[in-house]
């Protein structure tokens, strides 16, 4: 009797492993979905005002979404609002969501894409990012959701540019961020300067100036290698030029180009004066960020996500400006050309969800445009609509010189394919730590990738 | 019980064939013993097979291809060989010299962290005052998240307002800012700082347990015969716990091997590699590259590595007998 207890027993605890499976078994189906056709589409319906709004999202349906929208991220409150909306648009959706740090869900997405893991609706970026996710197969094309907003003119198709592939578009581009080099105006006025420099001499001039006067100008943060990209991306377009720039970051054009090595010499020669935070080093984007914020420096190149953070007066106590990076060889490169684009964009994963999580999907990256030009997280890659006076003067600037652009060169990091862009960060973190010259990121770089 | 019987075949003269029922009874016994035995080690055999031996078979496999993890594996157009193993000791992935860091870091667990664990392990170990307190505040580090004491550490190694640059001022030894993960001679040292601190309550705890089952009377006795405290702790205790002290320092060496998240959160690798180690070079070649062949044969090699130093570590502490052989 006792073994035959015991040996229920074990058997109990040999299958109780069978129930340590996923919470909801509905992920294991997705992997073994059909990938939805163009056949699929959902009839649309639009309400008496001719707003479009879809008949499959009034079924109930959960949805899981991914995104990097944590707390005290710029992105966060276009986020809650366009879910907002969609909540009281569409009642039956359910969304679960899940927030990660920026760096950690670069990790989480590329395992979940392996592990046929994906949620039906994530946060990614465009350019080569997603281009490996589509190569999989895992990515739901989007062009039948797309058309409508494409063919009344929401959409400008050239938002599309960068998330299209094999001429199909598998992203909905949410915000267009390009560099922008932010100035605390007070600091600047101490030694003379009512504008942002927008020659080299003028930035010379003023970073000279303020070594002098004891304060640092650039803060970067070396730690993470993308915000060095955001100092030297910058210099080497407006040394070589937008197109010749994009010719090597997207096109295989080689790196072994005089104006690269002159590039890496400028920011290097800048380092020595010392117009860069030499604690810089050790430091987080958050830390270097709160540092510019802290009126502890005069310049901070980043992503004009910042703009919300920057509009805030809680945030910073100072006058802040924006204008774009001066122009380093007028024979080969002009003002306007800018680094930057449509990069941070809405995907939807194959799955039993596709269709309603592509109609979700899109609206969702619709109202984070419109929320994020609002409260200034980003620039309108759909076109604007509404009230726009909240818009902040930042943002504003911002629009102004996007307006005057001519030219655009995606992020070096979202531009070329992971393993060329991690040996990119990989030189490109040797050259801050001034272990290597020009030369060498030239020569490593052509060795490495071509 | 063993019982004859007259057995009479035919046209053969009588023979006698004897059953042992006692041995029959005990075999059977036997074998539903071993069934038991087996039945109830299914659950755990199944785990380490499932989670453990097949990851590793798995990693084997994938360490001969280029497979970038996303794509479904074609054997026959990926298979690399040993192609992936070469690639590591290259000039781009300085697998080699992120390895001797690690071996750096197990040689500061050994010779370091596991002295500190013994001397605090013999002292609580002497029934003193507040004996529970100590132990608790000792092992609390290993409690505490890594993230959170990655995050505290920065702070401490803060150039500007960190405690530790501005203790250093304020005695008079520094006058500037001393970047301590920044610097590519200092930020090692100083990420092995924490990662040793952490782990010290660990080894601590393992080791005062030993020295706890260590008889009071083997203490009296060489008491009796005259030895001081410290020679009662190196002639008694110690090579009591001899077993323990082995699986501590195989513990820390294999541990340092496979060292990864405060690494992590505090310099990521830098500056400049300065501080990369084997499992930050696999994380990297496996999430950002998508290079999934690349990252298996780090871990291939780590397992392999760990292997090794563990039998190595074994053979130097095996017993030897009374005549001296092991």
């Amino acid at each position: 009797m006792k073994r035959i207890l015991a040996c229920l027993l074990v058997l109990t605890m040999v299958f109780s492993l069978a129930a340590c499976d996923k919470k909801d078994s509905n992920d294991n189906k997705a992997t073994n979905a059909p990938a939805n056709t163009t056949t699929d589409a959902p009839a649309a319906s639009t309400t008496n005002d001719g707003e479009y709004v879809s008949s499959i999202l009034q079924n109930a349906v959960e949805l899981t979404l991914w995104d990097i929208a944590v707390e005290g991220d710029g992105n966060r409150p276009a986020y809650d609002a366009a879910m907002a909306d969609l909540k009281a648009k569409y009642p039956n959706v359910k969304i679960v969501e899940t927030v990660t740090e920026n760096e950690a869900y670069k990790t989480k997405i590329k395992a979940a894409v392996g592990a046929n893991e994906l949620p039906d609706i994530f946060f990614t970026w465009a350019g080569a990012f997603l281009g490996d996710f589509v190569d999989a197969g895992k990515v739901h094309c989007l062009d039948d959701v797309l058309k409508k907003y494409v063919d009344n003119g929401e959409l400008p198709e050239a938002m599309l540019g960068n998330s299209t592939y094999n001429g199909k578009h598998y992203g909905v581009p949410t915000t267009m961020n390009v560099v922008g080099l932010f100035a605390n105006m007070d600091i600047l006025a101490s030694v003379g300067y009512d504008h942002i420099p927008a020659t080299k001499e003028e930035l010379v001039d003023c970073c000279d100036k303020l070594v002098a006067k004891g304060i640092t100008p650039f803060v970067c943060a070396g730690k993470e290698t993308w915000c060095v990209t955001e100092y030297l991306e910058p210099i080497m377009e407006k040394t070589i030029g937008a197109t010749e720039l994009n010719d090597i970051f997207r096109n295989g054009k080689t790196w072994n180009n005089e104006g690269i090595k002159t590039s890496v010499a400028t920011l290097q020669e800048y380092i020595d004066k010392g117009y860069f935070d030499p604690n810089g080093i050790a430091l987080s984007n958050d830390e270097a960020k709160a540092k510019f914020m802290q009126g502890q420096c005069a310049f901070y190149q980043n992503g004009t996500w910042n703009c919300g953070d920057f509009s805030n007066p809680e945030n910073v106590k100072f006058n802040v400006s924006v204008g774009e990076f001066p122009v380093m060889d007028s024979s080969k490169s002009k003002a306007g050309q800018l680094i930057g684009g449509p990069s941070d964009t809405i995907a939807v994963s194959e799955g039993p969800n596709a269709a309603a999580a592509a109609e979700y999907a899109v609206e969702f990256g619709r109202l984070i445009c419109h929320y994020g030009y609002l409260k200034g997280s980003g620039l309108p890659a759909w076109t604007p609509w509404g009230d726009l006076s909240e818009v902040s003067p930042l943002m504003k600037t911002v629009t102004e010189i996007c307006n005057k652009a001519n030219g655009y060169v995606l992020f070096g990091d979202n531009a070329m394919s992971a393993e060329i862009a991690n040996i990119y960060l990989e030189y490109v973190a040797l050259v801050y730590g001034k272990e290597i010259d020009g030369e060498g990121f030239v020569n490593g770089l052509v060795k490495e990738i071509g | 019980m063993i019982r004859s019987f007259p057995v009479t075949p035919f046209g053969g003269a009588g023979k006698t064939f004897s059953i042992d029922w006692e041995g029959i009874y005990m075999k059977r016994k036997s074998k539903s013993h071993s069934l038991a035995i087996f039945l109830f080690l299914l659950p755990a055999l199944i785990l380490f097979v499932g989670l453990l031996i097949a990851p590793i078979i798995m990693s084997l496999y994938y360490s001969f291809f280029d497979w970038n993890g996303l794509k479904a594996l074609d054997p026959s157009e990926d298979f690399l060989g040993f192609g992936n193993y070469t690639i590591l000791f290259g000039e781009r992935i300085q697998f080699g010299k992120a390895l001797i860091n690690s071996l750096i870091l197990a040689a500061l667990s050994v010779f370091v962290q596991l002295p500190v664990s013994l001397a605090l392990a013999l002292a609580l170990g002497k029934k003193i005052k507040g004996e529970r307190v100590f132990l608790s505040i000792y092992f609390m580090p290993v409690l505490i998240s890594t993230v959170v004491i990655g995050q505290l550490w920065l702070k401490i190694y803060n150039p500007e307002y960190g405690i530790l640059n501005t203790f250093l001022r304020a005695i008079g030894v520094l006058e500037g800012d001393i970047r301590w993960l920044g610097e590519k001679n200092l930020a090692l040292g100083a990420v092995f700082a924490p990662t040793l601190w952490q782990y010290v309550g660990y080894h601590m705890l393992l080791l005062y347990a030993g020295v706890k089952s260590v008889s009071p009377e083997l203490r009296e006795a060489a008491k009796l015969d005259g030895a001081t405290d410290g020679q009662v702790n190196r002639f008694v205790v110690i090579p009591s716990i001899k077993p323990i002290i082995k699986v501590s320092v195989i513990f820390a060496v294999t541990g340092s091997l496979k060292s990864f998240d405060l690494i992590y959160v505090l310099t990521n690798g830098g500056p400049m590699k300065a501080t990369e180690v084997p499992s930050i070079i696999m994380i990297r070649e496996l999430f950002l590259k998508n290079k999934y062949g690349v990252g298996s044969a780090i871990a291939v090699l780590l397992i392999l590595l760990c292997f090794f130093f563990a039998i190595l570590i074994g053979a130097i502490f095996k017993e030897r007998d009374i005549y001296g052989k092991k």
